[in-house]
């Protein structure tokens, strides 16, 4: 439980309040690089705020605030020129710093020029997406996790969801409704709906822990049938502050992104890439991206795979849900752990310092440490992740379960032709 | 009887406000907006998790109305 207050403090995003404060440290996706391919420039939000994002003809990415400093028309719908965008309604122009190049109505000898200037962000590609940090200088590096970096067959599904981020976060700090959200509940509507639910993410949770360390919060769990020598609790995975869960096992390595486009919008992604001992990779000029479906015809949400069960709880929370009259207990304290860990960096912020996870040299890979064998399960789980999780609408589906499947004959021969 | 359906958890919040530390326990600061106290319920305890800012303290408060010791097997 916590007061209106503190609820209000820790999910207000914008520009201003000590969460968006704490929050524009960080680098965000904001675009698939396909889609400035298409069209080079396109509007993007980020914590409540709107962005024009281009990229010019030399490969170069800029982000500037969408309304131009002039007399506030969409740089969204600017012309992308070789040093930069130019506003469309009367012809200023802005380079990726924000200087204003040209105002060609003005006389030249004014310096009114000068005098302008676009509050501009930083915008780099990696891993098939545009990055972009909208935080006050010195920018600091975009880390390079290994998802992003490594090799593999990279897959991307993302939704939009209806609600603020935290909500989201917090589920990344809460072991237990493994075993009943994709456990009891996927067994209940499969048993409604005609399929089984996989068994192993119904395994009971004997002990959860939480560690703090450089990147965020590492969750551990010992499910029935395991022990403290198991991955699950040896290694466990990331919470990424102050955005991103890490998660795998199985040859599947994926970042859950929830980005915070405002106080009750959320971009979800799952940025996954398939890189099982003995894969073959071939080339990926684009990183394919697909939309996961939440909601049915009906405004009913889709619960009969992993993510969409998780979106019916986040989103059924409310945008932002009352936390004045909730009820935590002890199964809790992830939640309770993480809602600290926010307080105190935002301190961290508000006395000048670098929060946790700030890059400051830049580094080719940053491993995250995340269990390979997943729930005490084997292989079988990268099967089950597949069909059973949002890769299930993935369009390369079925080669993606062939590049698992020829991987495993290619490492445990004998054991794949039994 | 009275069957009004009231608001759902309003005396629990209530209450929270009314309860949760206001200052630090170790350097007597304001908790309040720089501070954090988590409520979080364990069998009849209330226990508030509770983050310093100025000093940096943590630690559970389980506020009390009776003290329960127990008596070893003899
Ligand atoms: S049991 Fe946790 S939200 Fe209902
Ligand atoms: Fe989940
Ligand atoms: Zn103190």
């Amino acid at each position: 439980m916590l007061t209106a207050e503190m609820n209000e403090e820790l999910t207000r995003v914008g520009p201003g309040t000590p969460m968006g404060e704490l929050l524009r440290r960080y680098w965000y996706p904001v675009a698939f690089t396909r889609e400035l391919e298409d069209f080079p420039v396109t509007r993007t939000r980020l914590l409540g705020e709107n962005f024009a994002l281009f990229k010019t003809p030399n490969g170069r990415y800029g982000i500037l605030p969408e309304a131009c400093p002039h007399r506030k028309a969409s740089l969204a719908y600017g012309v992308v020129e070789p040093d930069g965008l130019r506003c469309s309604y009367h012809g200023w122009m802005f380079d990726h710093s924000g200087t204003c190049l040209d105002q060609p109505a003005e006389r030249d000898e004014t310096n009114f020029r000068d005098r302008v200037r676009a509050d501009a962000g930083a915008a780099q590609e990696m891993g098939g997406l545009v990055w972009a940090y909208i935080g006050p200088a010195p920018v600091p590096e975009l880390p390079r996790f290994d998802v992003y970096v490594m090799d593999g067959v990279r897959d991307v599904g993302w939704a939009e969801l209806p609600c603020s981020w935290l909500q989201i976060m917090e589920n990344a700090v809460d072991p237990h409704h493994v075993e009943w959200l994709h456990g009891r509940y996927f067994e209940f509507i499969g048993r409604h709906q005609g399929f089984t639910a996989p068994a192993s993410f119904g395994k009971k949770h004997e002990k959860v822990g939480f560690t703090a360390f450089e990147w965020g919060i590492i969750k551990r769990r010992v499910v029935e049938g395991a022990s403290e020598e198991d991955d699950d609790w040896k290694i466990g995975h990331p919470l990424v502050f102050p955005y991103n869960m890490r998660v795998g096992g199985g040859g599947i390595e994926q970042m859950q992104i929830r980005v915070p486009i405002d106080d009750t919008t959320t971009r979800f992604m799952l940025y996954t890439t398939h890189a099982p001992d003995g894969g073959v990779f071939g080339d990926q000029p684009t990183v394919p991206d697909y939309e996961i479906p939440w909601r049915d015809d009906n405004g009913h949400h889709i619960t009969n795979y992993v993510e969409g069960q998780d979106i019916m709880t986040w989103v059924s929370q409310g945008a932002i849900p009352d936390r004045t009259t909730e009820h935590l207990g002890r199964s809790d304290i992830g939640v309770t752990m993480l809602r600290r860990m926010f307080k105190e960096q935002m301190k961290i912020v508000a006395d000048g310092g670098d929060p946790l996870g700030t890059v400051r040299e830049p580094r080719e890979r940053i491993d995250l440490p995340c269990e390979k064998n997943k729930f005490h399960a084997g292989a079988g789980f990268a099967l089950d992740f597949m069909s059973m999780g949002s890769t299930c609408f993935s369009p390369q589906l079925e080669e993606l379960k062939r590049l698992h499947i020829d991987a495993a004959a290619r490492v445990q021969p004998q054991a794949a032709a039994s | 009887m009275n069957t009004a359906r009231r608001p759902a958890y309003a005396a629990d919040a209530e209450h929270h406000r009314r309860d949760a530390p206001r200052y630090c326990p170790r350097c007597g600061c304001d908790l309040v907006g720089t501070g954090i106290a988590v409520e979080f319920w364990e069998g009849t305890n209330r226990v508030f998790h509770t983050w310093c800012a100025a000093c940096r303290w943590t630690g559970d408060i389980t506020p009390m109305t009776q003290m329960v010791g127990h008596e070893p097997e003899h």
